[in-house]
């Protein structure tokens, strides 16, 4: 089937102009940096439950969603692309509550148990 | 033939007086191979060669650097092309000793039975041996000229990093199925559990994937379609599972983690590895020829890569309030924490850096490939290797204690140091020079000759170059205080490491 504008998902061939060459780096960087600090925040929010580090992981979440759009621009990720973006930043938001609520439940052992939320409980 | 006729008796004096410097060697080092089993003495081996192997990669590593920046340095003595052909290889093979060490070092443990066929393991052990010295050499000595049927076959494949000669690339998928059958056989004889599962069909695809870069194809788009197989699927594939085993059965060892925890980890890292791992491979076709879909499905794979590092990094939060790092190994632990870091940083940061087709169409197979590379090798498998190196050297000598107040505890610390401190600077200084090489031969100069030699020479390239020789040394510093750390750290050491009990 030839490939054409019809398709929902275009290919992905506009090379980034030579003015967003270093934005295009930084803002790649910032997602997997900002992605990881949001994930290692939460994660860290619910060892030792402090508003402080909740609410540095819904920063970390708000830069993601910056860097994420500024690449969009950058890499000329249009259209369908963009929206792909978007699902899928939205979807990552969920993704390390998910992974923690899969550790609760793989460290179900009341004598392996000691983080200060459990003791809280 | 003389020497083939040589009398019994000298034979029998020849070989005690070597088995008596061995056990001098030994006795030197403050190892006790009472303390191993059978699987275990034969992981030692492998260590030793990973080791050497070590030291190679990071002395042709040096050599190769300093032709950057004095490009008749040994010119048609120790070429280049073949300095970095070496380290390259060299890197390679010293990651997959370490892997097929740690493998023999938990297979008794993990099985709970004495290793199959381990005289043939043993016997792989010294063919690969003598096969990477017989290729080595001649690479050194006497790769010259062009290249035909007869040289494909004898000297060199051509294919970048895995440039072994045919024969040599018959005689590893021998060795690795020779390693499969010790890995079955002994898991078959004793109990399977979900560890030994996931080993098992991750050596499958080890060896087979090798099968692809072992036959010839004239059409380059076909070759380097195949080529990526095993480059790509061993490196973001089955070398990271193999690393979620080595990872899982290291968390049980000194952190005394759950089998139960580590197991249900190690089942959805390895569907996520496989699952954005495999179609990632794209991300590889962007450039040689192959249709454009490969743009997209590329992207959008290489995506999705990063999300096991993050799984990685939540569980690993989760650990460490569960446990406070209480554990018997320090250095170990250190390595381990070494990797987590450099795994997501390598593989993760430095990899999406460039990965979407937009921008990689500047960095593809520039120094920025070699940044990345540097970074993601060290962080993602050296760094678990040296961690294994140290609880197995805590083990043959005794399972003595290894804390940070260890006496000269000052080696392994300053060794951990200079090695990531070199490794990062270089990885630093590597993407000073690719960017400046993305700009300036890809972006203005338009991939011509022109705009490569123009790149090559421009002072930022240059001064890039310098730092990376620089930090080139203290990761050889680094590695020195290593060596010199796993071979005295414990000796002396009374008082004995804490046993861990493993909850099921």
């Amino acid at each position: 089937m030839p490939i054409n504008d019809q398709l929902l998902i275009k290919i992905m061939i506009e090379p980034v102009a030579m003015k967003d060459f270093f934005i295009t780096f930084f803002s790649s960087a910032l997602i997997i940096m900002a992605g990881a600090s949001y994930a290692l925040l939460f994660a860290w929010s619910k060892v030792k439950p402090k508003l402080s580090i909740k609410l540095s992981a819904y920063l970390s979440y708000l830069i993601l969603l910056a860097a994420v759009y500024q690449l969009t621009l950058a890499a000329n990720l249009d259209g369908s692309w963009r929206i792909i973006s978007y699902l899928m930043v939205i979807g990552y938001f969920f993704a390390p509550i998910a992974i923690w609520h899969l550790c609760k439940q793989t460290h179900d052992e009341p004598d392996l148990t000691t983080t200060l939320e459990k003791n809280n409980e | 033939m003389t020497n083939m006729s040589a009398n019994p008796e000298t034979v029998t004096e020849n070989t005690s007086a070597l088995k008596n410097k061995l056990q001098a060697l030994h006795s030197w080092a403050a190892v006790d191979d009472s303390t191993l089993n059978d699987g275990q003495k034969l992981a030692v081996k492998y260590f030793m060669g990973a080791v050497i192997l070590f030291i190679f990669q990071i002395l042709f590593g040096l050599l190769a650097a300093a032709q950057f920046i004095a490009p008749n340095f040994l010119y048609e003595i120790l070429d280049f092309s073949v300095n970095r052909m070496v380290h390259i290889n060299a890197m390679i093979l010293w990651m997959l000793y370490g892997f097929i060490g740690c493998t023999y070092w938990l297979l008794e443990d993990e099985s709970g039975t004495e290793i199959a066929g381990l005289k043939f393991g043993v016997l792989g052990f010294w063919v690969l041996s003598a096969a990477i010295t017989v290729v080595v050499l001649v690479y050194l000595l006497v790769q010259t000229g062009a290249g035909n049927d007869t040289t494909l076959w004898l000297i060199n494949e051509g294919r970048e990093y895995i440039e072994a000669p045919r024969w040599a690339d018959i005689g590893i998928v021998i060795v690795m199925l020779i390693f499969f059958y010790n890995v079955v056989m002994t898991f078959s004889k004793g109990k399977w559990s979900g560890i030994a599962g996931v080993l098992t069909l991750d050596l499958v695809a080890l060896a087979g994937l090798y099968l692809a870069g072992m036959f010839y194809m004239t059409n380059i788009t076909h070759e380097q379609f195949w080529w990526w197989w095993v480059i790509h699927l061993w490196v973001e594939a089955t070398w990271e599972v193999l690393v979620g085993v080595i990872m899982a059965w290291s968390l049980m060892t000194i952190l005394g983690v759950s089998r139960k925890i580590v197991t249900t980890w190690l089942y959805i890292e390895v569907a996520l590895m496989f699952g954005s791992g495999i179609l990632g491979l794209g991300h590889h076709y962007f450039w040689i020829g192959t249709p454009e879909y490969w743009l997209t499905i590329g992207g959008f794979f290489s995506a999705l890569e990063p999300i096991p590092l993050v799984a990685m990094v939540v569980h690993a939060v989760y650990d460490s309030g569960e446990r406070g790092f209480k554990n018997m190994n320090h250095p170990a632990m250190a390595w381990l924490i070494a990797h987590a870091f450099g795994n997501f940083f390598g593989a993760g940061v430095w990899g999406f850096m460039h990965t979407l087709p937009q921008i990689n169409l500047y960095t593809h197979g520039t120094q920025w490939s070699a940044s990345h590379g540097h970074l993601a090798f060290f962080g993602a498998y050296a760094t678990i290797n040296i961690a294994f190196f140290y609880i197995a050297i805590q083990h043959w000598r005794g399972n003595v204690w290894m804390g940070a107040d260890s006496p000269n505890s000052w080696r392994w610390k300053w060794a951990l140091a200079l090695l990531n401190i070199g490794v990062l600077g270089m990885t630093i200084a590597l993407l000073i020079a690719g960017y400046e090489q993305s700009f300036i031969e890809r972006a203005i100069g338009g991939s011509t000759w022109g705009g490569y030699f123009a790149a090559q020479t421009h002072p930022s390239f240059m001064t890039a170059m310098h730092w990376r020789m620089l930090f080139g040394w203290v990761t050889a510093t680094g590695l020195g205080l290593l060596v010199w750390d796993l071979l005295t750290i414990g000796k002396g050491e009374t008082r004995k490491a804490e046993v861990i009990t493993h909850s099921e």
